[in-house]
């Protein structure tokens, strides 16, 4: 129990949204039978929901983990999650593999992709390996939309018609899909928290904060930044795969700067470093992005940029940043205010 | 006067276009102390980065047990048992005083078995253990600087300015801690301030635009007024 105890708010959030399918289900009157069966209704709609913020949390705290815990700035975040996206297309649509090769597949492009990030990350660093990275997705997302790639690719249009596993078929196993995306969020998460708290954690975030500090210590820094890089890479390319399976369509937008830059905006509300920061930050991404749409149409990109602008002035760390911020602040007054006491008392 | 655990022989180092050291030579002996020693900008730091590769010299040699360090990467040349205090009170701001010093581990149990040591020498960081590096007041930071270098077993401590800033008091204790942990390791210590430094020192080294000018030991320098005056600009 006393072990469980510092995972607490953790396991109450996976309950709640272990439960969500059904509570929203029941609320709105469908019978525990009807959701089995994924028949349509507004649980089925939460549960979709659900599963695009689950996919982009993953997306999110992979970003979170390369720039927040080891200081790594990459302009081609959006290409780890298209590879992963667009291999997983390719190979079940074009290729006719199966699920299972093609997910060592996606893991081995996950890596390759990494050691092409760390060959340029061992030459450059800074802003030069932010601008590497950059067109290393731009000829990507180039690649993705030529014509004569076309034929398995979609081109412009993007991937469509992806075959699926009966078993994951997003439509008919809907709820079968956003447990197993749960999983996989809370095993990412649980992956990168134990990465982060364990010592190669540490050195990545004495990198991040002065390399050169950290080499002084004794450490080869590029290593440990690699660690760090072929995790995300990895896990970004697994949430494409997931993306993949799960959107009727794969849109060459996936590839594109703007969905790094969407990336690095739910790292930066969220909160950068914090890795459950850039996780809620995907989840208020989503919402405000699909309820904005809904509510103000053409407006919505303008009410997102208003509220990442509020965000950004009033809580500057991030949503979890700013209030570990404030906590640690107080329990640092705390300590003081007890010391005075014990030196008052004698 | 024992043999030198580190020897810096004519040692020139560029940084960019800039020729900042133009023959440094120096001799550490084992077991310890070495004041390195001049006025503001002739070179001292840049002397404690060559050491470590972060300023690669481009012409001399620097020896280490009797084995060429020069070109070699820092992380290579702090694995080999030398250990560095930064000025500026250089912790991870970030981590806290626990994982400041668990990082600086080379070996796994590092930090237990010297823990009595260490926290002897600065009680203040027992008691702060699971503190934010950002939290502790400057004099603290400086402790946990020399507390972190204390951590691995390193033969050779090179120590940036550690009184600079610093309030009397805690001054005091600092040179406390570095008398206590000289008895350990080797200690090339810059200090600004030349009273810290003779109190603390046998032996000196000074070194006025990027050259070595005077050497020997800091019982000579203390009573030779003349060359405190001009090197130093202290009296």
């Amino acid at each position: 129990m006393t072990r469980l105890r510092p995972h607490i708010s953790l396991l109450l959030l996976l309950l709640i949204l272990a439960l969500l399918p059904f509570l929203v289900g029941l609320l709105d009157g469908q019978s525990p039978a009807s959701m089995l069966a994924g028949e349509a209704g507004r649980s089925k709609f939460i549960q979709g929901l659900m599963i695009e913020i689950f996919i982009l949390a993953i997306y999110a705290v992979s970003y979170d983990l390369i720039l927040g815990v080891a200081g790594i700035l990459s302009f081609g975040h959006a290409m780890f999650f298209a590879v992963g996206a667009y291999a997983t297309g390719i190979l079940l649509k074009s290729a006719g593999w199966s699920l299972g090769p093609t997910l060592i597949a996606v893991v081995g492009l996950g890596l390759a992709q990494a050691i092409l990030f760390g060959v340029v990350l061992a030459r450059v660093s800074g802003i030069t390996f932010a601008l590497v990275t950059l067109g290393l997705a731009y000829v990507f997302d180039i690649l993705i939309k030529t014509r004569e790639l076309g034929e398995y690719t979609g081109g412009d249009v993007g991937l469509q018609g992806i075959p699926r596993p009966d078993f994951l078929n997003p439509s008919d196993e809907r709820l079968r899909f956003y447990y197993l995306m749960l999983v996989f969020a809370a095993l990412v998460y649980l992956l990168y928290r134990r990465f982060v708290d364990s010592p190669t954690g540490r050195v990545c975030i004495a990198a991040r904060e002065n390399e050169e500090r950290a080499r002084m210590l004794g450490f080869n820094t590029i290593l440990f930044k690699f660690v760090a890089l072929t995790m995300a890479s990895i896990s970004a390319a697994l949430a494409g795969m997931a993306y993949a399976l799960f959107q009727p369509i794969v849109s060459p937008e996936v590839a594109g700067l703007g969905f790094t830059v969407e990336g690095l905006l739910m790292v930066l509300m969220g909160g950068i470093g914090a890795l459950s920061g850039p996780m809620l930050g995907a989840a208020l991404f989503k919402f405000m992005d699909f309820y904005f749409n809904k509510w103000f149409g053409e407006s919505a990109s303008f009410m997102v940029g208003a509220i990442y602008v509020l965000i950004v002035l009033f809580l500057p760390y991030g949503l979890v940043g700013t209030w570990r911020m404030r906590r640690r602040d107080m329990l640092a007054g705390w300590e003081e205010l007890l010391e005075r006491w014990r030196k008052m008392m004698g | 006067m024992p043999a030198p655990i580190l020897s810096l022989q004519s040692i020139h180092t560029f940084i960019g276009r800039f020729h900042i050291l133009e023959g440094v030579s120096l001799d550490a002996p084992e077991g310890s102390i070495t004041a390195l020693l001049g006025r503001n900008g002739a070179g001292k730091t840049t002397t404690l980065k060559s050491i470590l590769g972060l300023t690669p010299p481009s012409q001399g040699k620097i020896l280490f047990n009797g084995e060429e360090i020069q070109g070699r990467r820092p992380y290579e040349i702090a694995a080999l048992g030398i250990g560095y205090v930064p000025e500026h009170r250089a912790i991870f701001r970030d981590l806290s005083v626990y994982e400041n010093l668990k990082i600086a581990e080379r070996k796994k149990g590092d930090l237990e078995r010297k823990a009595d040591f260490i926290f002897g020498l600065f009680p203040d960081l027992k008691r702060l253990i699971h503190l934010s590096g950002a939290n502790l007041s400057g004099g603290q930071q400086q402790m946990l600087a020399v507390a972190r270098a204390l951590v691995p077993d390193n033969e050779l401590l090179l120590i940036d300015e550690p009184s600079e800033g610093l309030a009397p008091v805690i001054i005091e204790q600092m040179m406390e801690a570095i008398k206590a942990l000289s008895a350990k390791t080797t200690v090339l210590l810059v200090e600004q301030n030349f009273l810290v430094a003779s109190t603390l020192a046998e032996h000196y080294v000074i070194i006025e635009e990027g050259r070595t000018v005077k050497r020997g030991l800091m019982a000579d320098l203390i009573h030779d007024e003349a060359a405190i005056h001009r090197y130093l600009g202290a009296a």
